[in-house]
């Protein structure tokens, strides 16, 4: 399943590139993530709680980051697998600037599989959109605060 | 002995007599596998892949294993003794995977089991599925048939990387000259989407394994035991006397249960390991992602005719969506669907080229009608689009090319020889109950209003009564015992193991008439292969057509010796039976039925050439299919805002031969249309690209409601089958065959004045809308 979208982050393209790497941050930000651990160079182990449909579980994932190209651009690839099945979402991040700070753009594609696929995917497209927004919304509050 | 007056008992074949069965299904006292509760029994939990393909890297059960109530954990290396699930069927070049109970290094559809968990309860097996450490090396995998044979997809088995099962090949007549000949050829992509059979009550198996005796007993919700005991013993290697198989109540099986599994063969594996009885009842998830699916075609057709309506030939390209593996029928059923691909129409010249494609996807194999829906749902939708071409009346073009009454027996193009037809009749009885010069009125009104109103017939043919064993993988006879007690109580024995078909009703109709004793007198058994002798199953409309001739036989056969007791007990050589005993003809003198039947078993004297007992097997081969047929019309409009279909009315007029019971033939058809209805309006079997069904419970896969059925007029006509001594035909499947090519041709008959010419199934709202969208835009 493809999936895009836009964000204006209210701090400068710097500062939002920068948070977008922030381990600490990010772990804060994503929804359900109880743990975010660098284990190399832009590579992180996460375990983190999802809800869809009449499921929810606990995820073990990893996020990577490559092609990084700071302020401008870079790819995010998050893993996870859980009793419920397991999910790979991979997509391009790209910050610009604009006028209230910074838009970050996104284009990627999800995959679902187990039982998650088969009981919600009616409701992946609509659960992914709410939980980018949340993780936004929740950055650009964590951003502004720390900056 | 008794002197009385002989009365005529009213034969009740052809009475519409309650089913026997129902008291115990709706009081909750019918016993189901998921019922049956034996001493010290386990439950088992089955781990499955949640991949469409990937190697299995790493496998670990020792959490598992080491969790409390878990007593035993099973994986593909414990299981290399088991023989493969059997594919039954054999075609030319067929390439038959090795199909494991338990994957080995590579799972190859999401579903696949992996491995099994066995503890002191449902949930304990359950948490230990959870504890078992899998590394999966995930795989591409394809899911689409099409995609699959395409030439660039990924290998669903690497040893075949084209992912062909089979070519399957079928040529009659002159095709090349029909075609040359015709003046008009219409060509169209028709599919027959993959459905669900959901049965209500899922797949569930007890095994119990008596150690002393080496024996095992398997409990298991199955259309066909016999064929299962054979099948079953051969893969664990157990003697077939040494097995039994019990069918106890079924919740619907609709040839989803024609079938022998992995798991059956795996409890018993289990149950022999660990000595002690275990249970595995399917979840619906489960049901859903490791039963098989139904249908799966996509069809080319082309067919040739003349401006005047006269069918030349028609040619087929098939791609079967196979699964990932072969079960027990799978690649047979599309060649059902290529032998009924002429339908009811003597046109002789016809190519079929069938492709079997492996898919990631859950094995395809026999949903009610088999093949036969796909076949007419061609033909009839063929014959409307052709008609729609030369500006014909699509009940015009029926009648000018339907076979005609002085043909039959009829050979088709196909090599069947269809048994016995009059095929205008039950058109015209439709056409005369709908009115259809009205309705065609109702809807030049309501195309001028606006409003898209559509009348579509469909005239089905079916193969019934599976069939004569040469055409059939393991037999196509049918077995019944008639046993009287000394007490003069009769037990009747089928080999057919009806299971909702309601045989135990019409097989003691029949044995009443026969015998002339009260229905209350006869005990219908099936579905113990300790009990019953061998049969061969209920499914392709078989049981009476089949199973009740076996019955009918075995009734003249045990008629013929209560009549020698009579002869003996009324000291006459001339006597007859009628009304449940024997009289002297020339005294009047009787004797009752209890009585011929306590002598023969008490046996102080016999009679000439008679051993003693009451009891007669018979083993009945048929000499041919027989062939249903009838006509459907659905009158449909539809909602220009939503898209949705409203079905107005509803017609079935069925031929199905003599009627033994006309409610439970009612019973039957409604049932096949309802499910008809669902493959027309509904249901899907979705796969995403990466194999994964998301379609996975009944959240998101639309079985019809009751209140998704519209209100169905049924009537009948009645042209006896000459193949067996009943004049039966089946009815099993008719209703569901008949129903989808009426709804699509009313749908698509509504959309033509916005140039629609054909519509693919499932015709939901959404689907329906866009194309009012695209086409008003």
């Amino acid at each position: 399943m493809k999936i895009s979208g836009a964000y204006t982050l209210p701090v400068n393209q710097d500062r939002a590139y920068a948070c977008l790497q922030d381990p600490v941050l990010l772990a804060q930000s994503m929804p359900g993530c109880d743990q975010l651990v660098a284990v190399g160079e832009g590579e992180y182990k996460m375990k983190m709680k999802m809800a869809l449909a009449a499921f929810s579980g606990a995820f073990d994932g990893k996020v990577r980051i490559t092609d990084p190209d700071p302020p401008a651009s870079f790819r995010l690839i998050v893993e996870g697998s859980g009793k419920v099945g397991f999910m790979k979402g991979e997509g391009l991040l790209r910050l610009a600037p604009a006028e209230a700070g910074c838009e970050v753009s996104f284009e990627g594609e999800v995959h679902v599989g187990g039982t998650i696929a088969a009981v919600g995917q009616r409701l992946i497209d609509s659960t992914a959109k709410m939980m980018i927004k949340r993780f936004f919304d929740k950055l650009a509050a964590l951003a502004q605060g720390d900056g | 002995m008794a002197t009385t007056t002989i009365t005529k008992t009213e034969p009740l074949v052809g009475k519409r007599i309650r089913r026997r069965e129902d008291p115990r299904l709706i009081t909750g006292a019918a016993t189901y596998v998921d019922d049956i509760k034996l001493p010290g029994m386990y439950h088992a939990a089955i781990l499955r892949s949640p991949h469409g393909a990937a190697r299995i890297a790493a496998l670990d059960i020792s959490r598992a294993a080491a969790h409390p109530g878990v007593v035993a954990v099973f994986t593909g290396k414990d299981i290399t003794g088991v023989g493969p699930v059997p594919c039954g069927a054999s075609l030319p070049g067929l390439r038959v995977p090795v199909h494991t109970i338990l994957a080995q290094d590579r799972v190859y559809f999401v579903g696949h089991p992996v491995a099994v968990v066995v503890a002191s309860d449902r949930y304990i097996a359950r948490d230990g599925v959870d504890l078992i450490d899998v590394e999966w090396d995930v795989l591409p995998a394809v899911s689409d048939p099409e995609k699959a044979i395409a030439g660039d997809a990924p290998a669903v088995h690497p040893e075949w990387p084209d992912n062909i099962a089979f070519h399957h090949h079928q040529e009659n007549g002159n095709v090349d000259d029909a075609f040359a000949q015709a003046e008009v050829v219409v060509k169209q992509r028709i599919t027959s989407q993959r459905l669900i059979p959901t049965a209500m009550e899922t797949r569930g198996v007890v095994a119990d394994f008596q150690t002393g005796d080496k024996a095992l007993t398997l409990y298991s919700s199955t259309q066909v035991p016999h064929l299962l005991r054979t099948l079953i013993a051969l893969m664990l290697g157990l003697p077939e006397n040494k097995t039994r198989v019990v069918a106890p109540e079924m919740g619907g099986g609709f040839g989803s249960k024609l079938n022998v599994y992995a798991e059956e063969a795996l409890m018993g594996f289990v149950a022999m390991k660990i000595g002690k009885p275990v249970k595995w009842i399917e979840s619906r998830r489960e049901n859903y992602l490791t039963t098989i699916h139904g249908r799966g075609h996509v069809d080319y057709f082309e067919i040739a005719a003349k401006r005047d309506g006269t069918i030349l030939g028609m040619k087929l390209k098939l791609i079967q969506d196979i699964g990932a593996y072969h079960q027990l029928l799978t690649p047979a059923i599309p060649t059902l669907s290529v032998l009924m691909m002429p339908g009811l129409y003597k046109f002789q010249n016809i190519r079929a080229h069938v492709v079997g494609a492996f898919t990631n996807c859950v094995p395809t194999d026999a949903y009610r009608g088999a093949g036969r829906p796909e076949a007419t749902h061609g033909i009839e939708r063929m014959v409307d689009m052709l008609a729609a071409e030369i500006g014909m009346d699509p009940v015009e073009i029926r009648l000018k090319n339907f076979v005609a009454n002085e043909q039959f027996p009829f050979s088709t193009a196909t090599g069947l020889v269809y048994d016995s037809g009059n095929y205008a009749a039950p058109l015209m009885k439709a056409l005369d109950l709908v009115d259809y010069q009205g309705l065609r009125a109702q809807q030049k009104k309501a195309r001028e209003e606006g409003r898209l109103m559509g009348i579509g017939i469909s005239t089905y043919g079916e193969i019934c009564a599976f069939g004569p064993s040469p055409a059939t993988p393991a037999g196509g006879w049918e077995s019944a015992t008639v046993k009287i007690d000394p007490t003069g109580k009769v037990t009747v024995m089928t080999g057919a193991c009806p299971h909702g078909q309601g045989e135990e009703t019409t097989f003691a109709q029949i044995t009443a008439d026969e015998l002339g004793i009260p229905l209350d007198d006869i005990h219908v058994i099936r579905g113990d292969t300790a009990i019953v002798q061998y049969g061969i199953g209920t499914f392709g409309s078989r049981g009476t057509a089949v199973g009740g001739a076996a019955l009918y036989f075995a009734l003249q056969e045990v008629k013929a010796k209560l009549k020698r007791y009579g002869a003996m007990l009324l000291e006459s050589d001339d006597v007859s039976y009628q009304g449940g005993q024997c009289v002297c003809n020339k005294t009047g003198r009787t004797v009752s039925l209890a009585e011929m039947s306590g002598a023969s078993y008490r046996a102080m004297k016999l009679p000439p050439n008679t051993s003693p007992g009451m009891q007669v097997t018979n083993f009945w081969e048929p000499p041919n299919f027989t062939f249903p047929f009838g006509a459907h019309i659905a009158v449909t409009e539809i909602d220009r805002e939503t898209g949705a279909v409203q079905v107005k009315r509803y017609f079935a007029v069925d031929d199905i031969g003599n009627i033994i019971n006309p409610l439970i033939v009612d019973g039957q058809l409604h049932g096949g249309v309802a499910q008809g209805l669902g493959q027309a309006l509904y249901e899907q079997a979705v796969y995403d690209e990466n194999a994964q069904l998301v379609t996975g419970e009944l959240m998101d896969y639309a079985v019809p409601k009751a209140t998704m059925v519209p209100w169905i007029e049924s009537d009948h006509t009645v042209t006896p089958s000459p193949v067996n001594p009943l004049g039966v035909k089946g009815v099993g499947e008719a209703g569901t065959i008949g129903c989808s090519p009426a709804m699509v041709n009313s749908v698509v008959d509504a959309l033509r004045p916005l140039g629609v010419k054909h519509v693919d199934m499932p015709m939901t709202s959404e689907k329906i809308w866009r194309i009012l969208n695209s086409a008003q835009a």
